[in-house]
């Protein structure tokens, strides 16, 4: 307190002068049209500023927030949508019973941990058997599929990722159904393999692999990955395909978990599900 | 007492009624009335220094109807000098409660102080007139003029003083 004291008492010349600064400034912004307009403009210009920076920095903040809330709409859309009018999941509502209810419902997902470096990759998503979800759903990210659900807890569930040695797929290919199964064999992340199509069928690099036909847990049509590397050994009559997932999965944040709502009687008509 | 007093006066009407009608240009209007913050008594408190530059000021602005500005200015150049003579070897001159001028500090150490704080005078007080709107070209000759009539006219009233002390 006496430092204190000392420390006024010795600068006490500065105190009055910053007072009488603001007197002076009173005056002149106040008095003075020329500065006043200045000074106005000035403040405006550093108001409008200040704002936009809080603006930013709230929307910032809030982008989480945004971000559920535009899963949330993307599922309505989902749900709601006619064929033509859903692009973001191209061909996702053409499986739909003779009544023109969709077949297929989504649940918007966290995820909440993601491995791409391991043999068998997983990722977790922060729903689980009390929002729905079930073993063997299929689940896609924005861009395409994502993997299978491989366990759930009530809050929790686990997902095989399609980078996952024990998963393939069967895929469709310019409209064909291929019955080979896409796999990932640990070449690199992001790299899916697929061997065995005929050097007769018509398919070129940059063609898009989609879901098909011969699996219920996806609607037909989802986006699987883009034709990278075609290869064939000379004596060979048939290609090996390398594709490029549509599902970036070092960045996997946000994924949709499939639900097909009639799964229990096609099932029992098919006797298993691949 | 009264001859200070007079002398202040005299500074004052001087620059109120010759130095702020010259017809040079409508900007430069060189302000010598800032050597009596300049020259104040060593003596005085930094309390006193300030309040003088402060009133000082608002007299100046009074006669220019330029509320706060030359105030502001003065007490900018008031706390400028502290700074400045604290750098300076004038403990002597301090006990000896003397006028900061050429004949008590010297001519070099006069000259230099009081050309820093003209041109800051200068500069600040043209930068407040046409703030917001400043052509710097413009901004920088006037106030380079200003200073070096200032600077001009501050000299040969030294000089006049110190002949007179002489």
């Amino acid at each position: 307190m006496q430092r204190l004291l000392a420390f006024i008492e010795q600068n006490v010349h500065l105190i009055l002068f910053v007072v009488l600064q603001a007197v002076c400034g009173f005056l002149m912004f106040y008095l003075n049209p020329y500065q006043q307009a200045t000074f106005t403009h000035g403040a405006a210009g550093l108001t409008a500023s200040t704002n936009q920076l809080t603006t930013n920095v709230t929307q910032y903040l809030d982008l989480k927030n945004q971000n559920i809330k535009l899963q949330d709409q993307v599922a309505d859309q989902f749900r709601s949508s006619s064929l033509a009018a859903f692009h973001f999941l191209e061909d996702t509502l053409t499986i739909r019973d003779s009544n023109r209810v969709a077949l297929f419902d989504i649940v918007p997902v966290q995820v909440v941990y993601n491995t791409a470096n391991k043999g068998e990759n997983i990722f977790v998503i922060n729903k689980g058997s009390n929002h729905g979800i079930k073993r063997n759903m299929g689940v896609i990210s924005p861009e395409g599929v994502a993997g299978i659900v491989l366990t759930t807890s009530a809050r929790y569930s686990s997902v095989m990722s399609l980078l996952n040695l024990n998963l393939s797929l069967t895929p469709n290919i310019n409209g064909t159904e291929y019955y080979m199964p896409i796999k990932w064999e640990n070449k690199g992340v992001n790299i899916l393999r697929l061997k065995g199509i005929n050097k007769l069928e018509e398919i070129a690099i940059g063609d898009r692999v989609k879901t098909g036909s011969s699996t219920v847990l996806f609607p037909k049509g989802i986006h699987i990955g883009t034709i990278t590397k075609l290869t064939t050994k000379p004596s060979s009559q048939y290609f090996d395909l390398e594709i490029n997932t549509a599902t970036d999965f070092r960045k996997l944040n946000y994924a949709y978990v499939v639900i097909n709502k009639d799964i229990n009687p096609i099932e029992s008509l098919i006797g298993n599900v691949d | 007492m009264w001859i200070r007093i007079v002398y202040w006066l005299l500074i004052v009407t001087f620059q109120v009624l010759v130095l702020n009608h010259l017809d040079f240009s409508a900007f430069v209007i060189p302000q010598i009335f800032i050597i009596l913050l300049i020259s104040m008594p060593l003596g005085w408190s930094k309390m006193t220094q300030v309040s003088a530059g402060f009133g000082l000021g608002i007299l100046a602005d009074l006669f220019v109807s330029t509320p706060g500005i030359h105030a502001s200015a003065c007490l900018w150049l008031v706390l400028l000098r502290i700074g400045i003579l604290n750098t300076q070897d004038i403990k002597q001159q301090i006990a000896s409660k003397m006028d900061y001028d050429v004949k008590s500090v010297g001519l070099n150490s006069f000259l230099y102080s009081s050309t820093i704080l003209v041109f800051f005078y200068h500069f600040y007080i043209f930068w407040i007139q046409n703030i917001g709107s400043l052509q710097w070209s413009n901004y920088v000759l006037t106030s380079m003029i200003s200073s070096v009539l200032a600077i001009t006219l501050i000299w040969i009233l030294q000089y006049l003083t110190f002949q007179h002390k002489s």
